[in-house]
């Protein structure tokens, strides 16, 4: 099996001197779903951001398909690797539902054609297909968060990252997200604090507190360990305690 | 929270509906130009009553264009005091120490007659197209992406704006503060709105991010399906016309 993603030494920190990340060393196969944990502040949604080089390491690297995130290769990286951000109305900003799954393949440089065959395919995909003409803004929290997955599906990534997923949904959406998510034959790297649903989709979980990988490891073992759990501000799931 | 969004009647079915966006945005423009060069008030009347026909052939309820236009309306009505009050000319009403001159209240006439007739034209032009099917339309027809993106985000955002400024007044109402014309009153509302202007420069941050995690690289495109048929062609001659004549209307005279 072949790592599609390979961090080395990884260090952030950011302008103003808050140092997020310190020597991050993780290796994904193409194929998996890890789930990432950790406590607030302990550097995930900043790890997350490397991997489509919007953030540009300190020191250290991050090897995505192949491709170093350096500036010569973010076009081709960020048409593989599609970020789902914890805030739906930060990732959908067009005036339609249509404008804005079709914005990543546009940007691609698809074909008129092509853009609509996979804006389609999109929202057919979380099951939205009649929303193409709304705002945005009219829609619910769970809708939104759909069509936001919707608008980085239309780029056909390989590697799908989602930050906090089940944030603000009712029980409802988050089932249907969650059953969505399984059926995604993607590298799906999912962080959050919603163990639950880490340990229904991830088979491998990493743990990162203060900007260090503490535990790598099988998502069962990791997440039933009360001892490491209590250590890092996380508790065990009620389903495995 | 809803406001009235300018494009709510856009999926009505008029004439006006089914004129190519692009050309409506370059005929309604010219007519527009023509209204607020109008040196007559004969001819500023016959631009507004033209530019109601035009509204009510839009079909766009007039209880909706009422709802944008009285702040407009409002505006129009203190130039119009203005105005009245501060050109000099023949005598037309004493009242104490304020004078009203006969030039003022023509000129004001002639100036909010101009000003309803070309607020009245928007309306047909903008309201009866999707919002962004006009800004596809002013981006082929050349206008500067960077304004494009602009007016987008404006339009897109204005309403988390007032949502989040409302959700920050509730938070500081539910702990007691209400709005008072003093100073400390001032001071917290003050706080409030710098905070809300915080949390908005924050939100453009993740908003870049989103955006260029998919392939966002400073220009916006947005997929266009424009047909030019004879009917547009038809109409923006007609439009064109109108405006030429409401000029040859005032020389006539």
């Amino acid at each position: 099996m072949r790592s599609i993603i390979k961090i080395r030494n990884l260090h952030y920190s950011y302008p103003e001197g808050t140092k997020a990340l310190k020597g991050i060393n993780l290796d994904i196969v193409q194929g998996e779903s890890v789930g990432l944990i950790g406590p607030n502040g302990a550097g995930k949604s900043t790890l997350l951001l490397h991997l489509n080089g919007v953030l540009k390491s300190t020191q250290g690297s991050v090897e995505v398909l192949g491709m170093k995130t350096e500036e010569k290769n973010l076009v081709g990286i960020r048409k593989k690797v599609a970020i789902v951000f914890q805030d739906p109305d930060n990732q959908l900003f067009m005036p339609t539902v249509f404008d804005d799954v079709a914005f990543g393949p546009l940007n691609a440089g698809d074909s008129k054609e092509k853009v609509r065959g996979k804006v389609s395919k999109a929202l057919k995909e979380v099951e939205m297909e009649e929303y193409g003409e709304r705002c945005p803004h009219h829609l619910s929290f769970g809708e939104k968060k759909k069509i936001a997955l919707a608008t980085v599906l239309s780029m056909e990534p390989e590697i799908l990252i989602l930050d906090e997923p089940s944030s603000n949904l009712d029980p409802r959406a988050r089932r249907h997200l969650i059953e969505l998510l399984k059926n995604f034959n993607l590298t799906k790297i999912i962080s959050g604090h919603d163990l639950e649903l880490i340990l229904e989709i991830c088979p491998r979980v990493v743990l990162l507190d203060e900007g260090r990988v503490m535990v790598d490891g099988d998502v069962r073992k990791v997440l039933s360990n009360k001892l490491l759990m209590d250590s890092h501000g996380l508790e065990v799931p009620l389903s495995l305690s | 929270m809803h406001l009235p969004e300018i494009d709510k009647f856009a999926n009505l079915k008029s004439p006006l509906h089914s004129f190519d966006p692009r050309l409506k945005i370059i005929s309604f423009s010219i007519l527009i130009f023509s209204i607020v060069l109008l040196q007559d008030i004969k001819g500023a009347f016959i631009g507004l009553i033209l530019a109601v026909v035009l509204v009510f052939l839009s079909k766009i309820p007039f209880s909706f264009i009422f709802i944008h236009l009285r702040w407009v309306l409002l505006f129009i009505a203190v130039l119009f005091l203005i105005i009245s009050l501060t050109v000099p000319g023949s005598l037309l009403l004493k009242l104490s120490f304020l004078s009203v001159s006969r030039e003022g209240v023509k000129l004001s006439f002639l100036i909010s007659l101009r000003a309803i007739g070309a607020v009245l034209f928007i309306f047909p032009m903008i309201g009866t197209t999707k919002f962004n099917v006009t800004l596809t339309a002013l981006q082929k027809i050349g206008v500067p992406n960077k304004l494009i993106q602009l007016f987008m985000f404006t339009y897109r955002y204005i309403f988390l704006f007032l949502d989040e400024g409302k959700r920050i007044f509730i938070a500081a109402n539910s702990r007691g503060w209400t709005k008072k014309t003093n100073i400390s009153s001032l001071n917290v509302m003050g706080n409030l709105v710098g905070m809300l202007l915080v949390r908005s420069f924050e939100r453009t941050e993740y908003l870049r991010d989103a955006m260029v995690s998919r392939g966002y690289d400073g220009r916006l495109r947005i997929l266009d399906e424009f047909k030019l048929s004879s009917k547009d062609f038809i109409k923006t001659s007609l439009i064109i016309i109108i405006a030429i004549l409401l000029h040859l209307f005032g020389w006539i005279q």
